[in-house]
C-alpha cells in the first residue's frame, strides 16, 4: 500500500501537513472531516456555489429510507464551521505543482459579488431580485460614448377582458418639483385619470384627489428632467427597486388570487421597466399595457412583481423568453439570478449568475445591493487566485447523470412526463420544486400508474456506457417505494435486467418494496411513445414469455447511469491523473485510493461507480492514504482555540441574566415585534441585560456579545434566535472565549419554530416568542456549570483478526505513528486470502500477503500475536485494556485506545448436490485453486457447471446475497476459458450482479463464449443430479425458451460468505451483529466502519461480504477513523452525561437494565455509578430511577421543572 | 427540548398538567429509529402509564398521547399539532384549569431532537 509514496519517503525534505480535497461532496466533506479531526489542514474546493453534492439533491436513501437532507446536513455544517477545514466554493484548480509531500496548488474563487463573511444567509437579495430570465441585455455603449436607449418601433397592447379598475391601495404620493418641472407636458399626457393640470409655458400641477398612484407621470417625465416626486413609498430611501417590490408584495397580500386578474393599474410594471431596468419598454394605455415589444430584454421583471398575474412574458416580447432554471432542482423550477444554491446550503450564501444579473451586464437594477442590510453584495468582485501549499490531495468530484436524451426512444426532453431519476428525486424532496407532490410536469396531474426503466445509460454499448452503474436498481426501488408512501394510489412498476441488489440489506429492502406492491418486470423496453392529447405514454416490452406488450403509464422515470463529466475529465488531465476509457480514475486492486501520480488519491464515485456508503468508506479511506505520509508533519498547519481561564461561579453570586433577541434580518422580527419581546425580556427576574441585534450570529454581533458579558458581568446568556442544531455551539464557543462555562447558556428557537411557522399571526407569534425567552431563561436560571471530562489517549490500536483487513490496518495505523497490537486467532496472519488464488487482474494472492506480512515483519511498532484470542474487554474510547490469552495459556494484559474488528468472514461450505463428498462438485475457491494448481486433465476439455447462489439469497442457507460470488464465477470462468478455449462453461444464475466496472468482466466473459442461463428457485428451478457417475442438470434457458440438459464434468458451487463465529467477542464489545452475524455499522450509509460504541471499529468481511480491494479501503477507512482519535493526546467528554449520587442509590439495578448501552454498573461502594468516558447522554436512567438519584447536566429534572413552571407563569 | 424522549418521565409529565396545561404531545423518534436505541419505547409506556393516570384521577382521557417522527417531516409534525389541538379544543379545559378558573387551551409541546 506503500508504493505510491515510495517516491517521497525517501527524500529528506519534510512533507507539507496540509491535504487538498477537490469537491464537496459526501466524499469530499467525509475526507476532509477526517482530515481535519486528525491534525491535517484541509483546504476543500468545490465548484458549485456550496458543499453537499449529489446527496443533497436526494430524497431519502437506501435501504433505511432515511432521509437524506437530514442526515447530510449535521456534515455541512460540522465541515462549514471546522476551524481546519478552509472552504472554497464557486472555485476550481487551476493549477498543481510539485511532488507527492510538497505539492503547490493554485486555487481560483469565481467572483460570487456576495462576501461570504459579511452575508448572513437571510434570502433577501433573492426575495427582492425581480429577474427570472436570462435577458437580451442592450448593448453597453462604448467609454465616452452617449447612452441612447432604443425606442419601441413594435407596439402591443395587452389587454385583460374588462378595463383596468386603479386602485389606490398602498398608493405612493406624486408630486410636481417645481424647480425641475420643464414645463413639457408629458405627465399631462400620460395621465389617464385627469389629475395632472398643466398648460403650455406653465409647470404641471397634480390633483391629489384624482391621483391613483399609477406613477404613470414619473415613467413619462424624461430623464433630463426628473421632476416628478415620490412620497410616502416604503424603502424609497433605499431604492426605487426596492420601494417597488415593497409596494408588490403589500399588494399581492390584498389582490393575488390563484387565477389572474385585470390590471388594478399599479403601474408597478412600467415603472420597474422604466426607472430599475432603464428600458421603457411598458407604457400603460386606456384598454390596458402597451408593451414595445422589440426593445424589451424580457428579463421577467414586470411579470413578477405584477401583484395579480396580469401580465404573462410571451405578452410582453417578441423575442424568446429563457427562464432561469434551478440547477439544484434539475430544472424543475424557476430562480433568481441572485440565488441560494439550496436552503440547507453551507455556506448559506447566494451567488450573482454574471449571465443573467441586470446589474453586472447593463449596469441597471442594483435592487438587491440596497437592501441587503450588512452590505454583502459587492457588484466589483473579480476571481481571486490563492495558492496553498500541501502534501496530498483527494481528488473526489463526483459524477453527473447521464444525458437521457442520448437515448432518444424513450423520449426524454421531448415528452413531458418522461422524467430523469434525479428529477424524481427532487419531485420527491419536501424542499423540491414540489413541496413533495408526485405531479406530471406536464399537466400536475397526480399520476397513478409510473414506470421505471433501468440501465438507461448503464450496460449500454451503443453508448459506450459498458458499465453498471451500481446505484439504480436500489434507488429505483427507492423511488417506488417512497412515492407509494407519498400517495398510495400510485402503482409502480420497474423494468429491469438484473436486479442489482447486492449489498447489506439490500435484497431484504427489495422484498419489503414488493410487499409495498412494487411491481418488477424483467424485461428491456424498447420504446416510449406520447399520447400528444392526454400526456400518457406507451411502452413496448418482450415480456419473460417471450410475448410483445404494450402498456398505458402517466409518468415514465428513467434510471438513468452515473457518469464521469467532461469538466472531470479536464481537471484529472490538469492533475495529471491516469484515466480510463469511462473517465475512471485508473486505481489498483491493492491500493484502491491511489492514482496514477503518486501523492494524489481519488475517492468516491470518480473511481467507478459507488453509493453512498462506499463513498464514505472510501473517503475515509483516502483520507488516510493521504494522510500516512504526512504524518510526522501531523498538527504542524492546524489552529487550536486558546480559551481564557474560566469563572467559577460563587454560591451567592447573584443573578445576571443577558438576552439576545434576534431580528435575523427580517426573518423574525417581519413577524415577531422584536422590541416588545426584549421589553418583555428586560422584565425577567435575573434579566439585567437585554438587546435586539439584527443578526445575532454575525462576526460583529459575537465579538460585542463577548464584550457585553465581561461589561455587564453576565452570568447566563440567552438567545432568542434560529435553530440550536446550527447555531448553539456558536453561541456557547462566544461564551467560552467570555470565560463563562458554555452550559450556563440556553437558546429559544424564535424563528423555526414560531416567526416562520406564524407569519399571518403577529401577535400572537410574538406572544410565542416571549413565552419562548421565558421558559430558556428559566432553563438558564437553573443551569449549573458542566465539566466536560477531559482523559488521555493511549496511542496504540488493537487489532482483532488478522486477515487482509487486520493485516492492512496494522501497515497504515503504524505509518500514521500509532503503535499496533494484532491478535490473530491462527497460526499464520492471512486469513480467507489464504485460501484464495488471484486478484481481479491476475496478480497472486499469495504475492501480496508475502508483502504485508514482511511489512509488519519490519514494523517495530507492530506487535503481532498469533494463536491468540481476546478474552476480556474494558475500558473506553482512548483508554481500553483487553486480556488475551496466547499459546502458552498465558493471559497479557494490553492497554490502548481504540479496537479495530476485522474478524473477517469464511466461504460458506452447504452439504448440497454432493459438495465435500464428491470429487468433480466443489465450491468457486476449489475451482480456483484447482485453476492454479494444474491438477485438470488437460488432454481433453472439460466441461463446468457454475450454480450461482448456491446456498446464498435462499431462507434455508444464506438468506443475504454475498456480493462476490457473480464476480468470482466470472473471474474463474474467464481465467478457465483461457486455460482451456474449447471448453464449455455455463453459468447457471439469478441476477448476473456484476456491479461497477465488474459488469466489464461479464460482457468479456459472454464474448469468450460463457454461456448464461438464468433460472429461478420458484418459476424457473434447476434440477441436479450429482452422484459418482456423473452429473446430470436439467434447467429451462429462458432465452430460446426451452429446457436443456448438461452433463459436465464438473460442477462448480458459488456458495457465498458466512460470518464468523463472533458472538462472545460481539457480547465482550458490547456491539450489534445482525441475525446473519455480521457486525452493525453505527451509522449504515455515513458511518460504514464505525461500531456504535465509540473507539470501535470494524473492517473487513466481519461487517458484510466484499471483495479484498473493498476490504483494503474499508481497514483503509478504518484506520482513517482511527486517527481522528488517538492523533489526539487527549480527548474531551461533553458534559451532558448522568451522574449517581450514590447517597439515595438503592442499589435496585433499574439503571443498569436501562442504559441501551450497559454503562451503569454497581461499584464497591455498593452504589450504582456511571462511567461519563461512556455516557451517551439520553438521560433514560434519569427518568426510570425510582429513587431519584441520578441527575444529568443541563436536561435534570431541575431544568425541566424550571420549563414547565414558566410555560405557564405570565 | 430533550436529548430523547426516553428523558421524560411520569412526574415530569403530570408536572405540565399540574400546571395547567390542558393537554401533552410528547414527540419522539420512529420506532425502531431512536437515536438512543430504545429511549421512544420507554417513552411511550410511561406516556401510557400516564394516560392511565388520567383517567383514573378523572382528569383524562385524551389529554397525552405519543408521536413518533423523523427530523424531516416538518409538515408531518404541523398536521399532528394540528390534529392534537383540535382534540384538546373538543376535550375542553383541564379541569385543573377549570378549578383554578382559568381557561387556557394551548398544549405544552415536548419536543425531542436528535
Amino acid at each position: 500500500m506503500t508504493g505510491n509514496l515510495s517516491t517521497f519517503s525517501g527524500s529528506m525534505q519534510s512533507p507539507t501537513g496540509a491535504v487538498m480535497v477537490i469537491g464537496g461532496g459526501i466524499s469530499g466533506m467525509q475526507s476532509a472531516l477526517d482530515l481535519a479531526n486528525a491534525g491535517i489542514k484541509v483546504y476543500l474546493v468545490e465548484s458549485s456555489p456550496a458543499i453537499g453534492g449529489k446527496m443533497a439533491q436526494l430524497d431519502k436513501t437506501f435501504p433505511t429510507n432515511d432521509c437524506s437532507m437530514c442526515i447530510v446536513s449535521p456534515k455541512l455544517v460540522e465541515v462549514g464551521r471546522h476551524k481546519n477545514i478552509e472552504l472554497f466554493t464557486h472555485s476550481e484548480v487551476k493549477e498543481l505543482t510539485g511532488n507527492a509531500g510538497s505539492f503547490t496548488a493554485t486555487i481560483v474563487r469565481h467572483a460570487r459579488y456576495v462576501d461570504v463573511g459579511a452575508c448572513t444567509g437571510c434570502g433577501l437579495c433573492e426575495f427582492v431580485c425581480p429577474v427570472t430570465q436570462l435577458s437580451y441585455f442592450p448593448e453597453v455603449p462604448a467609454e465616452g460614448e452617449k447612452k441612447s436607449r432604443a425606442k419601441a418601433k413594435v407596439k402591443r397592447v395587452i389587454k385583460g377582458p374588462g378595463l383596468p379598475q386603479p386602485t389606490s391601495a398602498h398608493k405612493w404620493t406624486f408630486t410636481v418639483d417645481d424647480e425641475a418641472c420643464a414645463m413639457c407636458g408629458m405627465c399631462h399626457r400620460a395621465c389617464l385619470h385627469g389629475a395632472i393640470s398643466w398648460e403650455k409655458k406653465q409647470k404641471a400641477v397634480i390633483d391629489q384627489a384624482k391621483c391613483t398612484g399609477c406613477g404613470a407621470c414619473l415613467v413619462a417625465c424624461p430623464e433630463k428632467f426628473l421632476a416628478i416626486k415620490v412620497a410616502d413609498a416604503p424603502d424609497l430611501e433605499k431604492s426605487i427597486g426596492a420601494a417597488v417590490y415593497a409596494r408588490s408584495v403589500s399588494l399581492k397580500k390584498e389582490f393575488a388570487g390563484p387565477e389572474a386578474q385585470d390590471c388594478i393599474r399599479c403601474g408597478l410594471c412600467a415603472i420597474a421597466c422604466e426607472k430599475v431596468m432603464n428600458i421603457g419598454a411598458l407604457k400603460m394605455v386606456e384598454e390596458g399595457i402597451e408593451a414595445g415589444v422589440d426593445i424589451c430584454q424580457v428579463c421577467g421583471a414586470c411579470v413578477s412583481l405584477c401583484p395579480v398575474n396580469y401580465l404573462s412574458i410571451d405578452q410582453v416580447t417578441s423575442r424568446t423568453p429563457r427562464p432561469l432554471l434551478n440547477r439544484f432542482n434539475e430544472g424543475l423550477n424557476g430562480r433568481k439570478p441572485v440565488n441560494i444554491h439550496y436552503p440547507q446550503a453551507v455556506p448559506r450564501v447566494p451567488v450573482i449568475d454574471e449571465k443573467s444579473c441586470v446589474q453586472l451586464n447593463s449596469g441597471a437594477c442594483g435592487t438587491c445591493a440596497t437592501i441587503c442590510g450588512v452590505g454583502a453584495i459587492h457588484y466589483d468582485h473579480r476571481e481571486v487566485e490563492t495558492t496553498v501549499d500541501i502534501g496530498s490531495v483527494i481528488f473526489s468530484p463526483g459524477i453527473e447523470v447521464f444525458d437521457a436524451r442520448v437515448r432518444g426512444e424513450f423520449g426524454y426532453g421531448l415528452y413531458k412526463n418522461v422524467l430523469t431519476s434525479i428529477e424524481f428525486e427532487r419531485l420527491l424532496s419536501a424542499s423540491g420544486p414540489t413541496s413533495g407532490t408526485v405531479a406530471r410536469p406536464g399537466d400536475g396531474k397526480h399520476p397513478q400508474k409510473i414506470a421505471w426503466i433501468q440501465c438507461v445509460g448503464s450496460r449500454d454499448h451503443s453508448c459506450d456506457r459498458d458499465y453498471c452503474s451500481s446505484v439504480c436498481c436500489m434507488y429505483a426501488t427507492k423511488e417506488a417505494f417512497i412515492a407509494r408512501e407519498h400517495d398510495s394510489a400510485i402503482e409502480p412498476t420497474i423494468f429491469y435486467i438484473d436486479m442489482r441488489s447486492f449489498g447489506k440489506n439490500f435484497d431484504q429492502y427489495v422484498n419489503r418494496a414488493k410487499e409495498h406492491k412494487v411491481r418488477y418486470v424483467r424485461a428491456m423496453v424498447s420504446r416510449v411513445f406520447e399520447d400528444p392529447l392526454t400526456g400518457d405514454l406507451e411502452l413496448r416490452y418482450v415480456d419473460e414469455s417471450g410475448k410483445r406488450q404494450r402498456e398505458v403509464f402517466d409518468m415514465v422515470v428513467l434510471s438513468v447511469g452515473i457518469q464521469v463529466s467532461q469538466s472531470t475529465k479536464k481537471l484529472a488531465r490538469k492533475l495529471d491523473i491516469a484515466l480510463d476509457r469511462y473517465g475512471f480514475a485508473v486505481t489498483d486492486c491493492y491500493q484502491p485510493l491511489a492514482t496514477s501520480r503518486p501523492g494524489i488519491f481519488v475517492s468516491g464515485a470518480a473511481g467507478g461507480p459507488k453509493d453512498i456508503p462506499e463513498t464514505v468508506c472510501e473517503a475515509s479511506a483516502a483520507a488516510e492514504a493521504a494522510s500516512a505520509s504526512l504524518a510526522e508533519a501531523r498538527g504542524s498547519l492546524i489552529t487550536i482555540d486558546a480559551l481564557p481561564p474560566e469563572r467559577t461561579p460563587g454560591p451567592d453570586d447573584e443573578l445576571r441574566i443577558g438576552v439576545f433577541i434576534c431580528h435575523c434580518g427580517t426573518n423574525i422580527a417581519s413577524v415577531v415585534d422584536v422590541d416588545a419581546v426584549t421589553a418583555y425580556a428586560r422584565t425577567l427576574p435575573g434579566v439585567v441585560y437585554a438587546e435586539h441585534p439584527l443578526y445575532t450570529c454575525s462576526q460583529d454581533s459575537q465579538e460585542r456579545m463577548r464584550e457585553i458579558i465581561g461589561e455587564h458581568r453576565l452570568n447566563r446568556v440567552v438567545t432568542s434566535a434560529c435553530s440550536p442544531t446550527t447555531h448553539e455551539p456558536l453561541f456557547q464557543s462566544t461564551l467560552q472565549q467570555a470565560g463563562l462555562n458554555k452550559y450556563f447558556f440556553d437558546m429559544a428557537n424564535i424563528r423555526d419554530q414560531c416567526s416562520w411557522v406564524h407569519p399571518n399571526d403577529p401577535d400572537l407569534a410574538t406572544e410565542k416568542a416571549k413565552r419562548l425567552t421565558r421558559m430558556a431563561v428559566a432553563n438558564a436560571t437553573a443551569g449549573v456549570p458542566l465539566d466536560e471530562l477531559e482523559f488521555a489517549v493511549d496511542a496504540r490500536l488493537l487489532i482483532v483478526g488478522g486477515g487482509v483487513a487486520g493485516m492492512t490496518a496494522a501497515v497504515e495505523a503504524a505509518r500514521q505513528g500509532f503503535g499496533v497490537y494484532l491478535v490473530e486467532r491462527e497460526a499464520q496472519l492471512g486469513g480467507q486470502l489464504l485460501n484464495l488464488q488471484r486478484s481481479v487482474d491476475g496478480r497472486k494472492f499469495s504475492d501480496f500477503l508475502q508483502t504485508l506480512t514482511e511489512k509488519i515483519a519490519a514494523d517495530e511498532r507492530i506487535r503481532v500475536f498469533t494463536s491468540s484470542e481476546v478474552v476480556e474487554q474494558s475500558g473506553f474510547v482512548g483508554s481500553f485494556q483487553t486480556d488475551i490469552v496466547m499459546p502458552s495459556g498465558a493471559t497479557r494484559t494490553l492497554k490502548h485506545g481504540a479496537i479495530l474488528v476485522a474478524t473477517g468472514a469464511e466461504e460458506y461450505r452447504p452439504e448440497i448436490h454432493g459438495l465435500g463428498t464428491l470429487g468433480h462438485v466443489m465450491t468457486q475457491t476449489d475451482f480456483g485453486a484447482v485453476l492454479e494448481n494444474g491438477s485438470l486433465d488437460t488432454r481433453h476439455h472439460p466441461s463446468v457447471v457454475m450454480l450461482q447462489c448456491a446456498g446464498s439469497r435462499d431462507e434455508e442457507h444464506l438468506a443475504y446475497c454475498s456480493r462476490v460470488c457473480c464476480n468470482h464465477a466470472v473471474k474463474n470462468g474467464l481465467r478457465f476459458k483461457e486455460m482451456f478455449p474449447k471448453a464449455r462453461v455455463d453459468v447457471l444464475y439469478r441476477d448476473m450482479r456484476c456491479y461497477g466496472l465488474g459488469e466489464l468482466d461479464y460482457r468479456a466473459a459472454r464474448q469468450a463464449g460463457i454461456n448464461f442461463i438464468r433460472f429461478d428457485p420458484e418459476t424457473n428451478p434447476v434440477t441436479i443430479n450429482a452422484g459418482e457417475a456423473g452429473i446430470d442438470i436439467t434447467v429451462t434457458d429462458p432465452s430460446i425458451r426451452l429446457p436443456v440438459r448438461l452433463q459436465p464434468d464438473l460442477l462448480v458451487l458459488s456458495t457465498g460468505m458466512k460470518s464468523r463465529d463472533t458472538e462472545e467477542l460481539a457480547s465482550m464489545l458490547r456491539v450489534p451483529r445482525n441475525k446473519a452475524g455480521f457486525f452493525i455499522e453505527a451509522h449504515a450509509k455515513l458511518r460504514p466502519v464505525d461500531l456504535p460504541s465509540e473507539g470501535l471499529f470494524m473492517a473487513g468481511t466481519a461487517h458484510g461480504p466484499k471483495s479484498s480491494t473493498e476490504t483494503i479501503a474499508q481497514a483503509q477507512a478504518a484506520v482513517a477513523r482511527v486517527a481522528t482519535l488517538l492523533s489526539k493526546k487527549s480527548l474531551k467528554m461533553s458534559g451532558i452525561v448522568s451522574r449517581v449520587d450514590p447517597t439515595n442509590c438503592a442499589v435496585c439495578l433499574t439503571c443498569v437494565r436501562a442504559c441501551p448501552y450497559g454503562v451503569p454498573f454497581i461499584n464497591d461502594q455498593h452504589s450504582a455509578e456511571i462511567n461519563p468516558a461512556l455516557c451517551q447522554g439520553c438521560g433514560i436512567c434519569v427518568a426510570e430511577c425510582p429513587a431519584k438519584t441520578i441527575t444529568m447536566g443541563r436536561y435534570d429534572d431541575r431544568n425541566i421543572r424550571a420549563k414547565i413552571e414558566s410555560y405557564s407563569a405570565s | 427540548m430533550l436529548p430523547c424522549t426516553g428523558r421524560i418521565d411520569e412526574s415530569l409529565l403530570l408536572k405540565a398538567f399540574e400546571n395547567g396545561a390542558d393537554g401533552v404531545m410528547v414527540i419522539g423518534c420512529l420506532e425502531g429509529d431512536c437515536h438512543y436505541i430504545s429511549g421512544n419505547i420507554r417513552a411511550r409506556a410511561r406516556v401510557e402509564r400516564v394516560y392511565a393516570i388520567l383517567e383514573r384521577i378523572k382528569i383524562g382521557p385524551n389529554r397525552i398521547r405519543m408521536y413518533n417522527l423523523s427530523a424531516g417531516e416538518g409538515s408531518k409534525f404541523a398536521a399532528f399539532a394540528n390534529e392534537f389541538v383540535n382534540q384538546i379544543r373538543e376535550v375542553g379545559p383541564s379541569p385543573i384549569n377549570l378549578v383554578r378558573g382559568a381557561t387556557k387551551t394551548e398544549a405544552v409541546t415536548a419536543k425531542e431532537t436528535t
